[in-house]
């Protein structure tokens, strides 16, 4: 995708692509790119921790191993946020 | 899209601040990849025990710390 190209929703195709559309698409990029980055974290993470040995189907077990990694991961990475960024030692 | 549209530094400080929150965002994403293999050496569970999230928190700073001594020690080699 075009990073500098105006969405089919904004009408006529003469309409100026404003230097806010342009900060806009730029700053959902870099959220689009970081989330996608984050996910893959997670599947990493969650795989080596929750399926230890991969069988014909993910046990139950496993199952909300996983949803607690997730949860859990997310948490941690909120933990480290505020630990480097409110009051220190 | 026309490039007078940014009034004269305004589109290198936008730059700038989105660079910066992009390596802010970096910096807690490794973090977070290196302390949770340090910390949670068991199967996740339903909440973090008091240690895990201690550990947590201190390897965050630790590794600040540490970041800022490897930093002094190398700048007394130059």
């Amino acid at each position: 995708m075009d990073a500098f190209s105006s969405s089919p929703s904004s009408g006529s195709p003469s309409q100026q692509f404003s230097a806010d559309d342009f900060k806009d698409q730029l700053k959902n990029q870099f959220a689009q790119a970081y989330a996608e980055e984050f996910l893959e974290t997670i599947r990493g993470k969650c795989f080596e921790k929750c399926i230890t040995k991969p069988g014909s189907s993910l046990s139950g077990g496993e199952s909300s191993c996983i949803s607690r990694c997730v949860d859990r991961y997310i948490e941690a990475t909120g933990i480290i946020s505020k630990s480097l960024f409110s009051a220190p030692r | 899209m026309d490039p007078s549209q940014f009034q004269s530094n305004e589109l290198a400080q936008f730059i700038a601040q989105e660079k910066e929150r992009a390596m802010v965002n970096e910096m807690v994403a490794k973090l977070t990849n290196v302390c949770w293999d340090k910390c949670i050496t068991g199967t996740p569970g339903s909440k973090f025990s008091s240690s895990e999230s201690s550990c947590l928190s201190n390897c965050a700073r630790r590794y600040m710390d540490l970041s800022v001594i490897i930093m002094k020690r190398f700048q007394n080699m130059q």
